[in-house]
């Protein structure tokens, strides 16, 4: 058997199936499926199941305080709940933006605020405004937290576990190494100082550590009032490109002397897991990350004191943090009579006592005004001052700066991993200014393919 | 082998075949058509898709990072294969060589197998994690620094080892039938002669495994391309710099987080046609120089 | 040990004669030395996993962390009980079992229509059948995807099955396997006019035992590790597989949760079934390996 017959019978075998692929395809009418939508909204689509689904990323004991909720409002209404674990924010979008193609769609989705435009842009979601129950008070939420899910004055999602970014210190070795717990740095330039005092006294191995996040780019950018992209962060148009004013290139030039000195160590891309655990093995002495890991830093730091301090700013500026965390977003389209009990779960989410659960199961702070009430009366506050530290940051902010309003981007996670994988590059340049340039084309480029 | 072709009746073997060829052509063929067909259009989610023609092929050639991962992958493939093959090969012949011991060894060593490529990868991550591996601290004992966050050659070194490390037990299951299947009367002439150890390992056994180990060239070649995708989505994320984005991490990521279809399936074609390219090459190699006799 | 004793005289009398000898079939404390450390560094990864299944967090950085906790049970019951674990491993179990038995009898039919009988083009539909190894799921899987919500299969065990009933390296070790049944036997039947059922049944079926094992077991394992498909196609927690599962366990990493432990206890239960049944059933698997000489 010659190579070459055979390749060639291979290849007209292979050009035969394609031009019957394609044919089947076009006859069918599937190749539409493939991303054109069965027109804008208005678009039928049809729930999972009887009961309401949810679809979230909650894994592990966060989980299991949704469920709960969910069977408590099972008991409480008679309406049955699933909620149905995707895995994680990423594979939500996708679940989330395949269903709105295949016409199955879930109830409520669970939408990381990164991932929101993109959502927003399929045109096939409902603001929960116009779900929830007229009586409810849109106004409860916090300021700063509605602001980012206020879309055209209307409230699109749901805001439901929310954090930012905020910084934990281990408050022993602040003490050996002569530094003073209850003042701890506030910018950049103290975080250095800090970090400097605490590796050559040998207390610990590195000063900081913190996931290579994209997140934490942008609350540097939000603290310092400097939006991460043109268009308001994209909440008043199109973004086209990324802003590279002086303060970023503070900021790599600090984050890229801490690594060359050896003050700060990558523990690896979005590696949140890893960053906590430096911090635990006290190889980090301060540590960046969500102002929900407190329950879980206090559980897990046996050996220390962990104290929380406000997130250390590139300068003496403090506008304010940007916001992280998911909100539940409700297709458009679903048979009508669903939406009223869609509208009581949302409501019931929003309720003081659920948002308390919530909030003591899982860290994530509590966004409407009556809970916080209700926790603070209670003494919650004083009993866990770590939780103060994190809503004080999130309240101090200036909610009305169109900087601290987390963008909205359709190419997310695109822009994230150019971001995220282009600090690597810079960190190891040799000269800076060079890289920013060249991260900011590729983030510009990214967003124009997108937009046109 | 027509001696053996006792039946003939074409309505039989069409309907022994038909369920094979029917979940090949629906669930295989027709969707890669499907992905081929896509590799022409501008496709996402939420749009209708939008011919381009051949502009997707054309990005791609002038996409000098692209040409970087594809010579990236090539580079890793080899890199993968060869030390497959060694260790495997190496790990076979001890295992051949001592009395006792030889079941557990065995299943020592190939268990990896059975591993998900997932937890394989993030246990790893446990062992050689910069800073809070287990192992980084011996390592770094010895002298090297374990920068692999950093560093892009000692990444592509890092996911290169795991994707090793997991493969060895497919390789050593293949080598230790081959290697048994040696006669006894040939391992004692060469000892008799004088040829020992190692070099018995390459110049009497190897060329006796060929069939075998051009199989696995091509079983590890297909791995290497296809199978090696949690590691670097677990490890490395395709970085630093990219220096671990191979063909299938870039493709899926195209696909799955950015949502660019189109380029997606124009990249699935492409890493499809270097791979059938470089099997038709072991093929043709494989024919001139197996040895079947014996 | 009186192996050892006597390989040590030897050596020393080598030694004395200035002559390294080498006997082959005797265990030689170098060879198992190599072995040990090999294996051990191959083993050493689940060993990683299995202690920090048994720790309360699980955070390993150095060596001196990898002493067993006493977390065990704690550990696998909460991912059995709290986490519904087992659920997800029986879905595991059930897919694997139905993706076996189905490509089973699938490719027992398209290897016994290949070999045994006279059809036009054979060669071009063997290899027509072949060729889907190089069809990965990443390459179609969008497409496969939206066929399967045309077909109503969408979150069903349906989705996460029929598409894997084709199996391209089943159909060649059966169909090499077929090859070395001696001609002697198939000629016999063909002059006792025996039918291709009965043929099947009573020739085919009791001289590849070994072989079928064999490949059920390679098929298991390869259902088992399935992640990425299961992964899009299921949506409900009830219809998940334990791959997917895994990142239950892990928790809600951006929000604080370390759990390490939790997901190498899991990561344990997962490999359990495909690494027992390899150990149980290492022989046929080493058969079934030993004809790729052919």
């Amino acid at each position: 058997m010659s190579p070459h017959a055979e390749k060639s019978t291979e290849i007209s075998r292979r050009n035969t199936l394609a031009t019957t692929g394609a044919a089947l395809a076009a006859a069918t009418g599937l190749a539409g499926c493939l991303g054109g939508s069965s027109g804008g909204s208005g678009a039928q689509f049809s729930p999972i199941n009887e009961e309401l689904t949810v679809w979230h990323a909650m894994g592990g004991t966060n989980g299991e305080t949704l469920d709960q909720i969910g069977s408590d409002f099972e008991g409480e209404f008679g309406t049955g709940v699933n909620m149905e674990f995707q895995d994680s924010y990423e594979n939500v979008l996708t679940n989330t933006l395949s269903a709105f193609d295949s016409g199955n769609v879930s109830d409520m989705l669970q939408v990381d605020s990164l991932f929101a435009q993109q959502v927003l842009d399929t045109d096939q979601v409902r603001p929960v405004e116009e779900i929830l129950p007229d009586n409810f008070d849109a106004d409860i939420f916090l300021d700063n937290v509605a602001e980012f899910f206020t879309v055209d004055g209307e409230l699109a999602s749901l805001p439901f576990n929310n954090s930012n970014a905020i910084m934990y210190i281990n408050r022993d070795a602040f003490e050996e190494a002569g530094l003073d717990p209850d003042d701890p740095p506030q910018t950049l330039a103290e975080v250095r100082s800090a970090s400097e005092r605490l590796v050559d006294q040998g207390v610990t191995q590195y000063g900081i550590t913190w996931p290579n996040h994209v997140w934490f780019v942008e609350t540097w950018y939000g603290f310092e009032g400097e939006l991460l992209t043109d268009a308001e962060n994209g909440h008043a148009g199109e973004p086209s490109e990324l802003r590279t004013p002086d303060a970023a290139y503070d900021l790599y030039d600090w984050w890229k002397g801490m690594a060359d000195d050896g003050l700060y160590t990558n523990p690896g891309i979005e590696a949140w897991g890893e960053a906590t655990s430096l911090f635990i093995e006290q190889e980090a002495a301060m540590v960046l990350t969500s102002t929900a890991s407190v329950a879980g830093l206090i559980a897990d730091s046996e050996d220390f004191t962990v104290g929380a301090a406000p997130y250390p700013s590139i300068s003496e500026t403090r506008v304010g943090p940007v916001i992280g965390g998911a909100s539940f977003y409700v297709p458009d389209g679903l048979p009508e009579e669903r939406y009223a009990e869609i509208g009581q779960l949302l409501e019931y989410m929003a309720q003081p006592e659920v948002q308390t659960e919530w909030h003591k199961g899982s860290g994530y702070y509590p966004i409407t005004q009556p809970s916080v009430d209700a926790l603070r009366e209670e003494g919650w506050f004083e009993e866990n001052p770590m939780y103060q530290v994190a809503l004080d940051q999130l309240q101090n902010g200036d909610a009305s700066d169109p900087a601290t309003k987390r963008a909205l981007l359709g190419p997310a996670r695109n822009v994230q991993t150019v971001i995220q994988n282009k600090s690597v590059d810079i960190l190891n340049a040799d000269s800076i200014d060079a890289e920013i340039e060249a991260l900011k084309t590729e983030v510009d480029d990214v967003l124009t393919e997108y937009y046109n | 082998m027509s001696t053996r072709e006792i039946f003939d009746s074409r309505i039989e073997s069409g309907l022994l075949l038909l369920p094979t060829l029917l979940v090949s052509i629906v669930f295989l063929y027709y969707p890669t058509a499907l992905a081929v067909r896509t590799s022409f259009f501008d496709s996402s989610f939420g749009q209708a898709d939008e011919f381009v023609g051949l502009k997707n092929y054309l990005t791609l050639l002038t996409d000098s990072g692209y040409h970087s991962s594809l010579l990236l992958s090539v580079l890793f493939a080899a890199v993968v294969v060869i030390g497959v093959i060694a260790v495997s090969l190496y790990l076979t012949f001890l295992i051949h060589e001592v009395d006792t011991g030889q079941g557990l060894y065995l299943i020592s060593v190939i268990w990896p197998y059975a591993l998900p490529p997932a937890v394989g990868a993030l246990v790893f991550l446990f062992i050689a994690h910069p800073t809070l591996g287990v192992l980084t601290g011996p390592i770094e004992a010895l002298g090297v620094d374990v920068d692999w966050f950093n560093n892009g050659p000692q990444a592509f070194v890092v996911v290169a080892l795991a994707a090793i490390w997991k493969q060895i037990g497919y390789n050593v299951i293949f080598m230790i039938a081959a290697m048994n299947n040696i006669p006894d009367t040939l391992t004692e002439t060469a000892a008799l002669d004088g040829v020992s150890g190692v070099r018995r390992l390459v110049s009497v056994y190897v060329p006796i495994m060929t069939p075998t180990l051009f199989f696995l060239v091509i079983i590890n070649t297909i791995y290497a391309f296809f199978g090696t995708f949690a590691f670097v989505d677990l490890l490395t994320s395709g970085g630093p710099s990219n220096a671990t984005n191979i063909l299938i991490f870039d493709l899926y990521r195209e696909g799955f987080s950015f949502f660019n279809f189109g380029v997606a399936s124009t990249k699935s074609v492409v890493l499809f046609l270097v791979v059938g390219v470089l099997m038709l090459v072991q093929f043709r190699v494989t024919d001139k120089y197996s040895y079947y006799g014996g | 040990m009186v192996q050892l004793l006597q390989y040590a005289k030897r050596q020393a009398n080598a030694l004395r004669s200035d002559q390294t000898t080498e006997t082959t079939h005797d265990a030689r404390p170098g060879t198992h030395l190599q072995l040990w450390f090999l294996v051990l560094l191959v083993v050493f990864p689940i060993v990683v996993a299995v202690i920090v299944s048994t720790k309360e967090t699980g955070v390993v950085t150095s060596l001196g962390d990898l002493l067993p906790g006493s977390y065990a049970v704690e550990n696998y019951r909460e991912a059995l009980v709290d986490y519904r674990f087992g659920r997800f491993m029986w879905n595991s179990l059930a897919m694997s079992l139905v993706i076996v038995v189905g490509k089973l009898i699938v490719s027992v039919f398209a290897a016994m229509a290949i070999v045994y009988y006279r059809i036009p083009y054979k060669d071009l539909v063997f290899l027509f059948i072949l060729f889907t190894l190089l069809l990965p799921v990443p390459v179609r899987f969008i497409p496969l995807f939206q066929l399967m919500n045309d077909l109503g299969w969408s979150n069903t065990i349906l989705a996460i099955t029929v598409p894997y009933i084709a199996s391209a390296t089943t159909v060649f070790i059966l169909r090499q396997h077929f090859l070395s049944i001696p001609t002697s036997i198939v000629e016999t039947a063909k002059i006792d006019g025996v039918g291709p059922l009965r043929f099947m049944l009573f020739v085919l079926l009791p001289m590849s035992k070994g072989v079928l094992v064999g490949v059920s077991i390679i098929m298991f394992v390869y259902a088992w590790n399935q992640y990425l498909w299961p992964l899009i196609v299921i949506d409900s927690e009830a219809n998940q597989v334990a791959q997917v599962g895994l990142q239950l366990l892990q928790g809600d990493v951006q929000g604080g949760q370390l759990s390490w432990s939790l997901v190498m206890a899991g990561s344990t239960l997962t490999l359990l079934p495909p690494l027992l049944l390899m150990i149980v059933f290492r022989k046929p698997l080493l058969e079934t390996f030993s004809i790729q000489q052919k």
